[in-house]
C-alpha cells in the first residue's frame, strides 16, 4: 500500500504538470515574498520616521509648555506639566537635565518627580555639547528616545532671577522616551497578512498552471506519445492535417511531417534490405559472414546448396576439413587491420578438390570496429586447370624455343633484342636489349633488305640470306621472320629464326663445282674420244688403202690419246684422293733444272725465252720430289700456253725462280703472256676448268695446289690481262730431325 | 675435178681425221689451225666448202664466220660447223641465236663432235654434191 502510494507520488512529482505548477507557484511565491519584505521594511521605516517626527514635535511642545515655568523657576508646575504629558499614550518617560548634565526631573510610570542627583551621565554631556536634537531607538527596538537641547536665549541671559551667562549655549536637555509597541504591532500584522496572501497566491497559481498543463498540454503530449509508439510499430500513418495555430498543433504537424519522412525512409530501407538480401542469397559465389571466433553466422543460397547447413560451425571445419583455422587466414587479417584480403585455398566440393579464391571484407559496427567479416569465395578450379594447361603449354613452347637447333631471337619495332634462346646465348652471349644488327652483323645500321621490317609492315613471314662475320669467319645464315601478335592481333614483336647454312652453301658450291667438273671432264673425254676415233679411222684408212704413212699417223693419234686418258685418270685419282707426300732429301735447284730441261725444246719451238733465275744448289730440303716436279711443271706448261695465246709479236719470256729464305722455300714461275681476267682467276684451282680447249685436262692447277697444301704451303697468283701472270709457291721447310731421323737439309 | 674442202680446226687430231675421211671420199682437202689462217686460205684456195670449228684460239670460229659472210666474194661458200658443243650447250645456242639476230645466213649444217662420218659426208654431199 505504502509502495503504491510512494509510486504514485513519484509519478506525480515527476509529471510535467506538477513540475510546471510547482515551479511556477514557487517562483511566484518567492517574488511575492521579496516584494512583501521590501514593502514591510519601507512601511516600518515610514512608521518610525513618523514616530520620530512626532516625538521631536512633542519634545518641542513640552519645551514650550515648560518654558515659562523654567523662566519662573516654578519647579512644581514643571513637574505637573510633565506628569500630565507623560500620561499621554505612547510616552514612556520624560527626563529633564540641567546644563551640567544632571538629571533634574524624571517622569515614569505615570508620575513625575524632582531629582537632585549629582551624577552626571557622560552620554548626556555629549548630547549637550552637540547643541542639536537627537533621537535614538533602544537596542531592543521597543522604545524611541528623543533628546532635545534647551538653548540659551536672550531672555534667559537677561533674566533677573538666575541669569545664565550669554556664553552658555545649552542650558539643559529634554529627553522624551516613546514606546514603539504600537508600531511593532502594526508591522507584525502587516507581515502576517502579506505571508498569508503570498501562500494563497502560490497555491492558486500552482493549481491554475497545473490544471492548465493537465487540460491543455497533457492531451497533446499523450497523443504524441501514442503516435510515436504507433510510429515505432510502423502503424502510424497520418492522413488528415492537424488544424489550429498554437504550438501544440505546430508540434503535432511537425511530428506528422517527421513520421511521414520516417515512413518513407523506412520503406526505402526495407526495399534496399530486401535487395541486399536477395543479392547476398542469389549471388553466384559462396558468401558467408564469419564471426570473430571463425564461426559462420550467415551463408548464402549457393553456399547452402553446396555445403548444406553450416551456420554456427567453424568456417575451417566443414568444407575445408581442418582442425584449426587456416595458416594464412584472410578473415583473421581483416579482423586485425580492417581491410580486404585475399587468399587461394583448396576446398573439398562435392567430394572433389576445388581451387577457391577467397576474398574478405570487413563489416563495421557504428563505432567503425570490425564486427563481422564477409567472406566471398569463387570456385576457380576450371580456370586453374586451364591455367595449368596454359603453363604447361607455355613451358613446352618455351622448351621448343629454347632448344630449337637454330638461333631464335625476338626483336621489337626498334630492332632491340627482347628474347633469345639457348643456342643464341651460347654462341653470341647475353645480348638482350641490344640491336639485332649490332649483335648479328656488328654494324650500326639496319640491314638493307631487313625481313624484320617487312614482317612488321605486312605481318607475313619473310626470309633473307645474310652473311655474318664472327671471329673473322664468314657464316652464311638464312633468316626467317614471323610476327608475334598480342591478343588483339597487333604485331608487338618479330621472331627471327636464323639457321647456319654455311655447310649447305659449301655443299651447294661444291655441287656446282662438281657439275662444272663433270661437264669439263666429259669435254676432255669427248676430245680424247674424237682423237681416238680419228686415229682409228686413219689406221683403218691406211690399212684399207695400203698407205703406210697413214698407218703411222693414225697409230700415233691412238697412242697419244690413250696416253691422255691415262694422264687424265691418274690426274683424277691424284686430285680426288688424299696422298701422303713421299719426302726425300733433294735440292730444289736440281728439281727446277730438270723441269726447265723438260720444257726447253718446246719453249724454243714456240719462240719463248725460258730464264732460269735460281741457284743450281739451293741446299738440301725434305720434299716430295715427284709432287713438286708435277706442281712446277704444270705452272711452266700453263705459262707456255699463256705465251702462245698472247702471241702478239712481243718477245715472250718465262722466268723460273727459286730461293730459300728464313726456313721457307719460294718457287716462282712468271710469264708476260696473255694474263687472266678476274673471273678466270677465281676458277683457277677448280677441277676440270681449262682454257686450253681440247689440250687441257683442267686438273693441272688442282694438282699443283694439292701438292703445295700437302707440303703445308700456300700458292698465290698475280695476274693482269695482257701483261702476264706470276705464280708463287711458298713451302715451310721440314726439319730432318722430326722426320724419320733424316738429317737437316738446310 | 675434185671439190675442194677447207678444214679449219685447232685440234691436229681432228684435222688429220677429217682430211683422211674427206680425201677417202674423193675430196681435195686444205687445212688451217685457226680463224686467221682459215680466212687467208679461203681467199687463196677458193674452197667449195668450209668445215669450221667453233672454238679456236686467235680468231674463233664465230668471228671468222662473221667476216666470211660479210665478204661478198666468199659469202656464198657453204659452211659446215663442226663443234664440240651439243645442241643444248650454251655456246651453240648462242651461235644460232647470234646468227639469227643479225640476219646473217645460217651455216649449211651443224655437226657435233664426236663426228658421225656418214652425217658429215651427207652434209658435205648435200651442200656441194
Amino acid at each position: 500500500m505504502l509502495n503504491i502510494l510512494a509510486h504514485l507520488l513519484k509519478k506525480f512529482t515527476s509529471s510535467l504538470s506538477f513540475k510546471l505548477s510547482f515551479y511556477a507557484g514557487l517562483i511566484m511565491f518567492m517574488a511575492l515574498l521579496a516584494f512583501s519584505y521590501h514593502s514591510i521594511l519601507t512601511h516600518e521605516q515610514n512608521l518610525i520616521n513618523r514616530m520620530i517626527r512626532g516625538a521631536v514635535k512633542d519634545s518641542g511642545v513640552i519645551k514650550a509648555a515648560i518654558w515659562n515655568s523654567m523662566m519662573t523657576k516654578d519647579r512644581e508646575l514643571i513637574r505637573q506639566i510633565l506628569q500630565a504629558i507623560v500620561r499621554e499614550e505612547n510616552i514612556e518617560a520624560i527626563n529633564l537635565y540641567d546644563g551640567k548634565g544632571r538629571l533634574r526631573y524624571t517622569s515614569g510610570s505615570g508620575s513625575a518627580r524632582l531629582v537632585a542627583e549629582d551624577d552626571v551621565d557622560p552620554k548626556i554631556v555629549g548630547l549637550l555639547a552637540s547643541h542639536r536634537v537627537r533621537h535614538e531607538i533602544s537596542e531592543d527596538g521597543r522604545s524611541l528616545r528623543v533628546a532635545n537641547p534647551i538653548l540659551n536665549t536672550e531672555s534667559c541671559s537677561t533674566a533677573s532671577c538666575h541669569a545664565h551667562p550669554a556664553s552658555e549655549k545649552t542650558l539643559g536637555l529634554l529627553e522624551v522616551k516613546l514606546s514603539l509597541a504600537s508600531v511593532k504591532k502594526e508591522i507584525s500584522n502587516s507581515r502576517r497578512n502579506t505571508i498569508i496572501f503570498a501562500i494563497v497566491l502560490f497555491l492558486s497559481i500552482s493549481t491554475m498552471s497545473g490544471l492548465a498543463v493537465v487540460f491543455l498540454v497533457n492531451p497533446g503530449i499523450r497523443k504524441l506519445q501514442q503516435n510515436a509508439a504507433r510510429m515505432a510499430r510502423g502503424e502510424y500513418n497520418p492522413t488528415r492535417p492537424t488544424t489550429g495555430g498554437d504550438e501544440m498543433s505546430q508540434l503535432e504537424r511537425a511530428f506528422d511531417r517527421m513520421s511521414r519522412e520516417v515512413n518513407e525512409r523506412t520503406k526505402q530501407l526495407e526495399a534496399s534490405r530486401k535487395m541486399y538480401k536477395a543479392l547476398f542469397d542469389d549471388v553466384p559465389c559462396y558468401l558467408t559472414v564469419v564471426s570473430k571466433d571463425y564461426r559462420i553466422v550467415r551463408a548464402n543460397k549457393a553456399f547452402r546448396n553446396t555445403f548444406g547447413e553450416q551456420v554456427g560451425k567453424h568456417c575451417y571445419a566443414g568444407y575445408k576439413g581442418l582442425e584449426s583455422k587456416c595458416v594464412n587466414c584472410p578473415v583473421e587479417r581483416t579482423y586485425a587491420d580492417g581491410v580486404s584480403h585475399q587468399s587461394e585455398e583448396v576446398w573439398t566440393v562435392n567430394g572433389r578438390k576445388a581451387y577457391v579464391i577467397v576474398k574478405t571484407s570487413p563489416i563495421l559496427d557504428e563505432w567503425l570496429q570490425v564486427s563481422e567479416v564477409l567472406e566471398m569465395s569463387v570456385d576457380v578450379t576450371r580456370l586453374k586447370r586451364l591455367q595449368f594447361e596454359l603453363e604447361k603449354k607455355e613451358q613446352e613452347y618455351r622448351y621448343l624455343f629454347e632448344n630449337a637447333p637454330c638461333y631464335l631471337t625476338v626483336v621489337d619495332r626498334d630492332f632491340n633484342i627482347v628474347q633469345t634462346n639457348t643456342l643464341f646465348d651460347r654462341d653470341f652471349g647475353e645480348h638482350t636489349g641490344k640491336k639485332c644488327f649490332q649483335v648479328y652483323k656488328k654494324q650500326d645500321f639496319k640491314c638493307s633488305n631487313c625481313p624484320v621490317e617487312k614482317t612488321f609492315s605486312d605481318g607475313r613471314t619473310h626470309h633473307s640470306e645474310e652473311t655474318w662475320r664472327r671471329n673473322g669467319e664468314a657464316t652464311n645464315i638464312v633468316v626467317y621472320t614471323a610476327p608475334v601478335r598480342d591478343e588483339t592481333g597487333h604485331i608487338t614483336a618479330v621472331m627471327e629464326m636464323s639457321t647456319n647454312i654455311t655447310e649447305i652453301k659449301r655443299l651447294q658450291s661444291e655441287l656446282a663445282v662438281l657439275g662444272e667438273t663433270i661437264a669439263g671432264m666429259s669435254h676432255t673425254i669427248k676430245n680424247i674420244l674424237c682423237g681416238l676415233q680419228g686415229g682409228v679411222y686413219v689406221v683403218d684408212s691406211g690399212l684399207k688403202h695400203g698407205r703406210q704413212d697413214r698407218l703411222g699417223v693414225g697409230w700415233d693419234m691412238v697412242k697419244n690419246n690413250v696416253e691422255k686418258i691415262s694422264d687424265l685418270v691418274k690426274g683424277i685419282l691424284y686430285a680426288s684422293k688424299g696422298r701422303e707426300p713421299e719426302y726425300e732429301e733433294v735440292d730444289p735447284g736440281e728439281l727446277l733444272h730438270e723441269i726447265c730441261d723438260l720444257y726447253e725444246s718446246r719453249a724454243r719451238s714456240d719462240g719463248v725465252e725460258l730464264t732460269r733465275a735460281f741457284d743450281s744448289k739451293l741446299g738440301k730440303c725434305l720434299l716430295d720430289p715427284a709432287g713438286i716436279h708435277s706442281a712446277v711443271s704444270n705452272l711452266v706448261s700453263n705459262a707456255l700456253e699463256a705465251c702462245r695465246k698472247g702471241d702478239d709479236g712481243r718477245a715472250c719470256r718465262i722466268i723460273v725462280g727459286g730461293c730459300i729464305e728464313s726456313g721457307r722455300l719460294f718457287l716462282q714461275v712468271s710469264d708476260n703472256g696473255s694474263g687472266m681476267p678476274q673471273e678466270v682467276k677465281e676458277k683457277l684451282f677448280n677441277r676440270f676448268y681449262s682454257t686450253k680447249g681440247g689440250k687441257g685436262t683442267g686438273l693441272g692447277l688442282v694438282i699443283t695446289r694439292k701438292v703445295v697444301e700437302e707440303h703445308g704451303g700456300e700458292i698465290h697468283v698475280e695476274s693482269t690481262t695482257g701483261h702476264g701472270t706470276t705464280f708463287t709457291i711458298e713451302i715451310p721447310l721440314k726439319s730432318a730431325n722430326t722426320d724419320d731421323g733424316l738429317k737437316a737439309a738446310v | 675435178m675434185a671439190k675442194k674442202v677447207l678444214i679449219i680446226d685447232d685440234e691436229p687430231d681432228m684435222v688429220t681425221f677429217l682430211s683422211t675421211l674427206l680425201e677417202d671420199n674423193g675430196y681435195e682437202v686444205v687445212t688451217a689451225v685457226d680463224g686467221e689462217e682459215g680466212l687467208d686460205k679461203v681467199k687463196s684456195e677458193k674452197p667449195d666448202l668450209i668445215s669450221l670449228d667453233l672454238l679456236m684460239p686467235n680468231k674463233t670460229g664465230i668471228k671468222m664466220y662473221r667476216e666470211l659472210r660479210k665478204d661478198p666474194e666468199v659469202a656464198d661458200i657453204p659452211v659446215v660447223m663442226v663443234t664440240g658443243f651439243g645442241k643444248d650447250d650454251v655456246p651453240s645456242m648462242d651461235f644460232k641465236k647470234w646468227v639469227h639476230e643479225r640476219s646473217i645466213k645460217a651455216p649449211e649444217a651443224y655437226i657435233e663432235k664426236p663426228v658421225d662420218k656418214e652425217m658429215l659426208l651427207n652434209a658435205v654431199r648435200q651442200a656441194i654434191g
